[in-house]
């Protein structure tokens, strides 16, 4: 790595040293007490995949050029150079980390490993080793904020043919528009994913509840968070954001996808609309009797993987568990705390980047699938995207025996 | 099918999980030599309204959209 | 000799508390001046965030329930340190508590100092086992050698008063050092210059001036730090 290069990467690092990274970098007293935390290393008892040993892979770069005790005796905290062989090492780490951040629940100290692997994954963007695919997803989200005309008409003649389906499941009143869109006045902006799964059932449900909802032209996700780019991260939310606003609504709520939702909720905290996870407005709605459900029609005991950016990192814990025992009597936890559930093993970036990480996902995900079978459970309720794709997936590899079912359509299924 | 376009390769991308279709598209479009066309399915809103920006982001080249119906067809074609 | 030791009980020990403070308070000042970045805490979010940092960072409930053996040993140092601190505090002048609660300077008969070195000891071989030999590095052993070497001369002095009867050297002489210290007439009495223990003395505070030096730059910081790292998860 030549020097202009090396010195680039810092200028990159040292944006990242913000208050949050530098007492994280600075506190770790390596005591070992998140080696059971991370489920890649319970699943593959290696010392790399450690979360402590993650982070020391950064913290080592730091020590070594942030540090005066690194720069001048280099053995004492290991410190390393910032070269080709460290960005590998780095790569590794950032990216067999979803980003769950159990390991942050463990650390006597709260330390939290995602964020300091945010700083090995810009590192590798400025190295351009980040995986090309995540930077693709990234880019194309922040185009499709800059040319909403290039694809709006087939858009809303798209969402045109999903109506008939919404409207077979719940009627509409007369005049009302099953799926609207770009509709100012409304008090709900619902923001989706790509697939007509993550429209259809919240539509219905929202019909059924007569809330004056309205769908956003954008999907969700930030792949901007996923590839650790803040830059693209701010221009992929600003979308929604700016579009919230515009229609001047009350609320933003974002479907099953985790992350989409933690990004909302933690960067859109001063903005004049409230930010809801799909999960926590379907439990309001049966809270508030806007929706009937009918109990008991599912098939054997039903269990629930928390989303670690929905629960964790998210609040949202209490909301699926409520809709859960409206929905069936035979519902049985599958971590006896949500706060500590396994990851599925599919975040950060994991599953986005499909087959090339498959492989890894499986391997590393088994204490996942033991946790599930353990259960007993028929139903594998989540509400997120990734986590029901790694799901399926684990469900596939490891002959879970397992129907793997979103939380918002099992609500839509049981309307009365 | 469209008559005046060929497609080297069709991709069933219909009802796939976020964000396959373009994972999928990206992959599929570099299989193919440069200059010949992929002809990707979908019936996916949100997947259909990602195609002009992945296209535009990726330097490929969509020829056509045919949108009939729930299904949406785009002929794609490897620029680089 | 005597030269050697009055560098080591004099000079030395204000050049550590110098490097001590100013050290503390400017990594202290360098990290607190950076500005805050978005973090998002690990929910359910506590309701009274200070609380629950003051209680994550002196009680270690994480430690507890996944390491409990590390954390008998963690909470065993962590307190045996702080009732030393008192020791030590004690050793300087009458402190204002003594009289409502009459007691021998240095809790504990002995039996504090013996905490401290056999958890140092469980830190250390602890550390020689995978998989914590693997997130390892040197610094980690040399801290706690030389926490064990400051430790040990330390209690040996506690323990040859307490366990055998060692009067040469006791509170009253270390007082009138500590005191000339503290005042800035620094002055020997004779017994800590002469007695057969003061080779004890002088390494006990060798080491420790070592440690204090080197603390502002180690992950001893973790003291100040535990608790502003803390409140970050907490909200």
């Amino acid at each position: 790595m030549d020097d202009t290069t090396r010195d680039e990467l810092l200028r990159l690092f040292e944006s990242k040293l913000k208050r949050a990274a530098k007492l994280y970098l600075e506190t770790c007293s390596r005591c070992g007490v998140c080696v059971s935390a991370c489920h890649v290393y319970a699943s593959m008892p290696q010392a790399k995949y450690i979360a402590a040993y993650r982070a020391e892979i950064v913290r080592r770069i730091y020590k070594r050029y942030f540090t005066k005790k690194g720069r001048f005796w280099k053995s004492l905290g290991e410190s390393k150079e910032l070269s080709e062989l460290a960005l590998s090492e780095l790569y590794e780490a950032a990216y067999s980390c979803t980003g769950c951040r159990r390991c942050m629940v463990f650390c006597p100290f709260g330390i939290d490993t995602q964020l300091i692997m945010s700083i090995a994954k810009l590192l590798l963007i400025g190295a351009h080793a980040e995986p090309e695919i995540l930077s693709l997803l990234a880019d194309t989200s922040v185009a499709k904020g800059e040319s909403l005309e290039i694809f709006r008409e087939g858009f809303l003649e798209s969402i045109k043919t999903l109506e008939n389906e919404v409207v077979e499941r719940w009627r509409v009143e007369a005049g009302q528009t099953p799926i609207p869109v770009d509709q100012k006045g409304a008090d709900l902006l619902y923001v989706a994913l790509a697939g007509a799964h993550s429209i259809v059932p919240a539509a219905v449900v929202f019909n059924a509840a007569k809330e004056n909802w309205t769908l956003s032209f954008f999907e969700a996700v930030n792949f901007g968070a996923f590839v650790g780019d803040p830059v693209k991260t701010r221009q992929i939310l600003d979308r929604i954001v700016n579009e919230a606003r515009r229609l001047g609504v009350k609320e933003v709520v974002i479907c099953e996808c985790g992350t989409a939702f933690r990004v909302m909720k933690s960067m859109a905290k001063n903005e004049p609309f409230k930010v809801s996870s799909i999960t926590e407005v379907h439990a309001r709605y049966i809270r508030e009797g806007r929706i009937k459900l009918r109990k008991n029609t599912l098939e054997g005991t039903v269990t629930y993987h928390d989303p670690c950016q929905l629960a964790r990192n998210g609040g949202v814990m209490d909301e699926p568990r409520f809709i859960l025992r409206a929905l069936t009597d035979d519902f049985a936890e599958m971590s006896p705390d949500p706060v500590m559930n396994w990851c599925c093993g599919g975040g950060g970036g994991l599953v986005a980047m499909g087959e090339d990480t498959l492989d890894f996902r499986m391997k590393s995900a088994s204490v996942k699938a033991d946790q599930v079978k353990k259960t007993g459970a028929k139903i594998l309720a989540t509400a997120c995207e990734n986590c029901h794709t790694q799901l399926s997936n684990l469900n596939d590899h490891y002959q879970m025996g397992v129907d793997v079912r979103f939380l918002s359509s099992m609500v839509a299924d049981a309307l009365e | 099918m469209s008559d005046d376009i060929k497609a080297d390769k069709v991709m069933d991308l219909k009802g796939l999980p976020c964000p396959m279709p373009v994972v999928k598209i990206s992959k599929g479009i570099k299989e193919v030599a440069v200059g010949q066309v992929v002809e990707a399915v979908t019936s996916d809103p949100g997947a259909l309204a990602d195609f002009p920006a992945w296209a535009k982001t990726s330097g490929n080249e969509i020829m056509k959209t045919e949108q009939e119906g729930k299904i949406t067809r785009f002929f794609i074609r490897r620029v680089k | 000799m005597d030269k050697i030791s009055y560098i080591i009980l004099v000079p030395m020990v204000y050049a550590a508390f110098a490097v001590l403070v100013l050290g503390v308070s400017a990594r202290l000042v360098a990290i607190l001046r950076t500005p805050r970045e978005l973090q998002t805490p690990i929910y359910p979010a506590s309701g009274a965030p200070y609380l629950r940092a003051l209680y994550d960072s002196f009680l270690m409930p994480q430690v507890r329930r996944h390491a409990p053996v590390l954390w008998v040993f963690l909470m065993a140092f962590h307190a045996c340190l702080l009732l030393l601190l008192i020791g030590h505090l004690e050793l300087v002048a009458q402190m204002p508590w003594e009289k409502a609660f009459p007691h021998q300077i240095f809790l504990g008969k002995g039996f504090v100092g013996l905490i401290l070195a056999v958890s140092l000891l469980f830190f250390l071989f602890r550390r020689f086992s995978s998989p914590v030999r693997d997130l390892s590095v040197p610094e980690d052993y040399y801290l706690l050698i030389l926490l064990f070497l400051t430790v040990i001369f330390g209690a040996e002095m506690d323990w040859a008063r307490n366990w055998y009867g060692y009067g040469e050297m006791g509170v009253d002489q270390y007082r009138q050092y500590l005191t000339s210290l503290v005042t800035f007439h620094p002055a020997l009495p004779y017994e800590v210059t002469s007695a057969g223990h003061r080779f004890m003395l002088v390494l006990h505070v060798f080491f420790a001036n070592l440690f204090l030096m080197v603390l502002p730059f180690s992950k001893i910081m973790h003291a100040f730090l535990a608790l502003p790292v803390n409140k970050l998860r907490r909200g």
